[in-house]
């Protein structure tokens, strides 16, 4: 063999050597995804705050030490986007549980997966949990995506997802039901607010992520049967020239017309910031937001002149102005085992508190072993359950779709912090899904 | 037709966007006619000090402190680069110089998402006092800093052209950029002019990164690949002329933001740079666009 | 598959004392039937074994190793055998995935059809744009290519990718349920598909083989060792770049069907302008040249964000090797892994025999 076909054949069989050694590695490759077991901050020592955090276990004080319960979640986490928070808030929760007597004696053991909104890798994700990971519920899944390209597979297996929604199958399939209201319906809610402000027009915003033709249908219907012009409009994101934004909304309104925004909180600050800076934010009468601009960050960064100015859907009871049992419990457990949780007090450590506290009251009704099919009968049967977070009692049920939140607040910035301007305030059943959902569900959707 | 009265407030933010493309576009041009390299990190390293100011001015340090950290690290990692990865591919044609400043960009992009993580509600933000006052054009406030931002620009523009053209350095990174070599047996420091022209291009991308950082957004992602949309401004002037560079930059952002009140293009605006930069290199070339330094051609 | 090819001319490592060497007559050459045998015995794993070892999280990602090994492929056509770089084969890509997805939703047509219309349309497409694009030269035409997957990318945006809608376009944004992409009806399982993927990925190569051993592949060597003496030569550079083009967006162009198939939803996020940058990154890392390199830039860009995930390593980490690798490959490697990694151990193997004799001095040296 000549020196040249000897170097190819070498060429060759490291090639091979080194494809089939990447696939061992991925054959072989260890199951476990990371798994968030944050560790205690404070050492058990209790918070200065008047609750204990052994409140959210039944033998308080008692680590749980036998045969662990599998759940997973899985969540965006991509430059730009991070959802992140909400599953590692609800792991705090599973440890606080875990170390105050477990679910019967079982802690809990959340496989928390993160995805970049990549349809193939969220599709294994799943597959990923329930073959190698046998988790037997699924809680926190917060994804632009997920919802639309699992919910199939969570249907064919018989798994009922407590879930922060986004896409839209989130709340129109019968496997997943969410604690938050979603883009749609909380804009409807920021809508309806500026209707009520009898404003004569209406310029809608909102990111071009996927859905929004979906999610602009709440609005306009809203804005229609209000005989209210509404202009709907999209953005791509991430921003790069707020300015023509900012003006393009403020001309489109006018002086007696609203600008409402459904962005992440980042973009919607850039385009409020232009405004400002453009000395636009009094050409309108009202500025709205749904939900995410609902934030302290917000309000601090946006600084006096948005006083009572812009008014924010918010999904959850605000943090700042309640201090009910759940919300001193909320914090608690936030201060001492949620150290992973990067944004501290916010709808999105709320969403994580309020899923993780759902799941485990399934669970606890559970009686025998715990399977897909008794944790997800539990986790359907959760009826009224009241969490603290939310307008309503919370209702799973068997029904074919599911917006078990559909009641808000609605806030505005003071000073820096986010101020209730409206209490709990049913989402109008003019948006046809709100209306197909009230039906089916009869009184469960309704009762405060 | 939206009428005079709509399009005239984006001819203000319009000539604002402009200067932002204009203070990249130009700043990568000045590389390119001193060491034939299209340097494509720009963004990236821009963003990434203007992210360390942002640590900093959040640690309490005073915002100039900040700002002149930002310039000192987009100087020091352009000088780095160059002088590392320059020698080594000088005799490389300008593709491969190119596509090798990508390999900086990914490494500074990946650097930047891991050291500043997204954090789910919370956003960064650089604020320059020169955001509070301006003056009204019309029914719109302009605000200082887009006026630094042009006139920066332009600034930029009529220095480099002067020192280009008149001065010994300047001369000798023309005579550089036309062919090294020659260049070198004519007795130049060839080695120490082209860390200049680095230096200088290096110092450009931190100014460009805090200003970018105020009138855009403090987003890796965002500011890194802003620099695709200026490169178009540099085509559009073949990576050759300055000044063509800096209109084409004014150019573009006009039309991206007169685009805005027109309902059916609106959604279309962001392709602006990359549709009057096609349309300058496929239509109106003739001859084919020919690689500025003849000597390194190939296929 | 040949880790290289084409004529002698572009094997520039053809040491001249080979010119003098005895000529033997050339034989079928065991080293070509070896290496046959390995390539058909790794298939027949790849396709049978495979999927019944790896759980459906690794099908699934090496579902995306196929999809993105021809994509690389593409690219390596253009950038390896042409000297043409291209950042704009994501784009491109897309194309080719939302030609399949409309297709799919409006016709009832069987799958390798629509991949084939898939590839052909978006080989129009890519022949239309080379046309005046081919007029520029090397650092123009990569920077052009970057300019139109930068308009494309705005223009998915806003066109979206078809999901059952009506019209042209095919996108109705209002739906509470989304239709996924269907299957072909053989291989509607996960691992089914993923042998499907696995098959038209090594027609493709096929394909892409045939052209290198034939007159194409002389000359696109001709064409990357010196344009101007191709053109003496008498060579059509203009024509055969246009091909490379052409073939290069039809393989393209079907890898884009076979990720409509294996996403069952597409979105224009998931394909940002600066993917086509990585891409580019992956092609030069893996080696733009070989076939093989090919393969390993799918492994690179499908598997290894896998692996890591599971190992809880964030994939930053990722974009800094890809940036790494870059600058490596351009300045000392530039032919990438697949050529590398071998010159390297050759390398070994040649000192380790060295040592060998040396110990050995009754040996007659080797010369």
């Amino acid at each position: 063999m000549s020196m040249r076909e000897h170097i190819r054949s070498v060429r060759a069989a490291v090639g091979l050597v080194a494809v089939i050694g990447m696939l061992a590695a991925a054959g072989c490759s260890s199951s476990s995804t990371t798994s968030s077991a944050p560790k205690s901050t404070s050492g058990g020592t209790p918070s200065a705050s008047a609750v204990s955090t052994s409140q959210c276990g039944t033998k308080p004080g008692v680590a749980a030490t036998g045969t662990p319960i599998p759940l997973g979640a899985i969540a965006t986490n991509q430059p730009g986007t991070s959802f992140t928070d909400i599953p590692n808030m609800a792991a705090a929760y599973f440890a606080c549980v875990n170390a105050n007597g477990g679910i019967n004696g079982h802690p809990i053991k959340l496989y928390i997966v993160t995805e970049q909104t990549n349809p193939a890798q969220i599709a294994a994700d799943a597959k990923q949990l329930v073959q190698t990971d046998h988790v037997v519920g699924i809680v926190g899944n917060t994804s632009i995506l997920e919802c639309t390209i699992d919910h199939t597979y969570w249907e064919k297996l018989g798994y009922f997802v407590v879930d922060s929604g986004i896409a839209p199958e989130c709340y129109s399939t019968s496997n997943s039901a969410a604690v938050n209201m979603g883009p749609r319906y909380s804009s409807d809610g920021a809508v309806q607010y500026a209707l009520a402000q009898h404003v004569s027009k209406i310029v809608f915003d909102q990111s071009n992520v996927p859905g929004t033709g979906y999610i602009a249908a709440g609005p306009a219907a809203l804005a229609n049967n209000a005989h209210v012009p509404i202009t709907q409009l999209t953005e791509n994101v991430p921003i790069s020239d707020a300015n023509s934004v900012a003006i393009k909304e403020v001309d489109d309104a006018g002086p007696n017309g609203a600008v409402v925004l459904n962005f992440t909180p980042p973009e919607a600050l850039i385009i409020l910031q232009a405004a400002q800076k453009l000395g636009l934010e009094d050409r309108v009468k009202l500025w709205g937001c749904s939900t995410p601009c609902n934030t302290d960050f917000l309000a601090t960064s946006l600084g006096p002149k948005w006083n009572h100015k812009l008014f924010v859907n918010a999904e959850l009871t605000p943090p700042d102005t309640t201090s009910t049992q759940s919300m001193k419990l909320y914090e608690a457990i936030l201060k001492q085992y949620g150290s992973a949780v990067s944004g501290g007090i916010g709808s999105f450590s709320q969403m994580g508190f309020a899923e993780a506290e759902i799941m485990t009251h399934a669970l606890e009704s559970v009686t025998g072993a715990y399977t897909v099919a008794s944790v997800n009968a539990a986790i359907k049967a959760v009826q009224g359950f009241n969490t603290g977070m939310v307008c309503q009692g919370w209702t799973y049920g068997s029904y074919p779709m599911h917006i078990p939140n559909n009641m808000d607040y609605t806030v505005t910035p003071d000073n820096g912090k986010m101020v209730t301007a409206q209490g709990c305030t049913l989402i109008s059943a003019v948006d046809p899904q709100i209306k197909a959902y009230r039906s089916v569900a009869g009184t469960a959707a309704m009762a405060p | 037709m939206p009428s005079w009265q709509d399009f005239e407030p984006f001819i203000v933010s319009g000539l604002a966007l402009g200067g932002v493309y204009a203070l990249s576009g130009v700043g990568m041009v000045v590389l390119y006619q001193a060491t034939g390299v299209v340097y494509l990190a720009f963004g990236a390293v821009g963003a990434m000090g203007a992210l360390i100011a942002w640590s900093l001015i959040n640690a309490h340090a005073p915002g100039w402190v900040g700002w002149l950290v930002c310039v000192a690290f987009a100087a020091l990692v352009t000088l780095a680069y160059g002088m590392v990865f320059g020698p080594a591919l000088a005799k490389r044609d300008p593709l491969v110089k190119a596509v090798a400043t990508l390999g900086l960009t990914l490494v500074l992009f990946g650097l930047m998402d891991l050291l500043w993580t997204t954090s789910g509600g919370q956003s960064r933000a650089i604020t320059l006092p020169t955001d509070n006052g301006g003056f009204m054009i019309g029914q719109i406030q302009v605000t200082w800093t887009q006026v630094i931002s042009l006139a920066l620009g332009i600034v930029i523009t009529v220095v480099t052209v002067v020192f280009l053209r008149l001065t010994k350095l300047g001369t000798a990174m023309r005579a550089m950029a036309n062919d090294r070599e020659i260049t070198a047996t004519l007795g130049v420091p060839v080695r120490r002019v082209e860390a200049a022209a680095w230096l200088g291009c290096g110092i450009l991308a931190g100014l460009a990164g805090v200003l970018l950082a105020d009138l855009v957004a403090l987003d890796a992602t965002t500011l890194t690949f802003l620099v695709i949309s200026s490169l178009a401004a540099a085509l559009i002037a073949r990576l050759r002329s300055i000044t063509i560079t800096f209109a084409a930059a004014i150019v573009i952002g006009l039309v991206h933001d007169l685009l805005t009140p027109i309902q059916s293009l609106s959604n279309y605006r962001d392709a602006t740079p990359f549709v009057l930069a096609a349309i300058a290199l496929l239509a109106l070339s003739s001859g084919g666009g020919q690689v500025l330094t003849r000597s390194r051609e190939e296929a | 598959m040949a880790a290289s090819g084409g004529s002698a001319a572009a094997d520039t490592e053809v040491p001249a004392t080979r010119a003098r060497q005895r000529p033997t007559l050339p034989r079928p050459g065991t080293g070509t039937l070896v290496r046959a045998a390995v390539i058909a015995a790794l298939l027949l794993f790849v396709l049978f074994a495979l999927p019944q070892l790896m759980s459906l999280y690794y099908v699934d990602a090496m579902t995306q190793v196929a999809v993105w090994s021809m994509a690389a492929l593409g690219l390596g056509v253009l950038v390896g055998r042409v000297g043409l770089v291209s950042l704009g084969q994501v784009a491109v890509l897309a194309i080719g995935a939302w030609v399949a997805a409309r297709l799919l939703f409006a016709t009832a047509q069987p799958y390798p059809l629509v991949l084939l219309e898939a590839g052909l349309i978006t080989m129009l497409l890519g022949t239309l744009i080379g046309l005046p694009a081919l007029r520029l030269r090397g650092l123009y035409l990569a920077l052009i290519t970057l300019m139109l997957a930068g308009a494309l990318t705005v223009v998915l945006a806003t066109t979206n990718f078809p999901n059952g809608g009506p019209g042209f376009l095919g996108y109705n944004g209002s739906q509470v349920h989304i239709p996924p992409i269907r299957r072909p009806s053989i291989a509607a399982s996960d691992p089914a598909y993923f042998r499907y993927a696995v098959v038209v990925a090594v027609l493709m190569f096929l394909l892409v083989f045939a052209h290198i051993r034939t007159r194409p592949g002389r000359a696109w060597a001709a064409v990357r060792q010196s344009e101007p003496a191709a053109l003496a030569a008498g060579i059509n550079t203009w024509f055969y770049k246009l091909w490379a083009f052409a073939l290069a967006s039809f393989i393209t162009g079907v890898a884009g069907g076979v990720l409509a198939g294996a996403n069952h939803y597409l979105y224009s996020l998931n394909f940002p302008t600066y993917y086509s940058i990585t891409l580019l990154a992956v092609v030069l890392m893996g080696g733009a040249y070989s076939l093989w390199g090919a393969v390993i830039a799918g492994l690179l860009w499908a598997l290894l964000p896998s692996l890591l995930q599971n190992w809880g390593v964030s994939a930053d980490w990722l974009t800094i090797l890809f940036g790494v690798g870059v600058l490596q490959v351009l300045t000392t490697a530039p032919r990438g892994l697949a050529d590398q990694v071998p010159k390297d151990l050759a390398r070994l193997g040649r000192a380790a025999r060295g040592l060998a004799r040396k110990r050995a001095p009754s040996e007659s040296s080797a010369g």
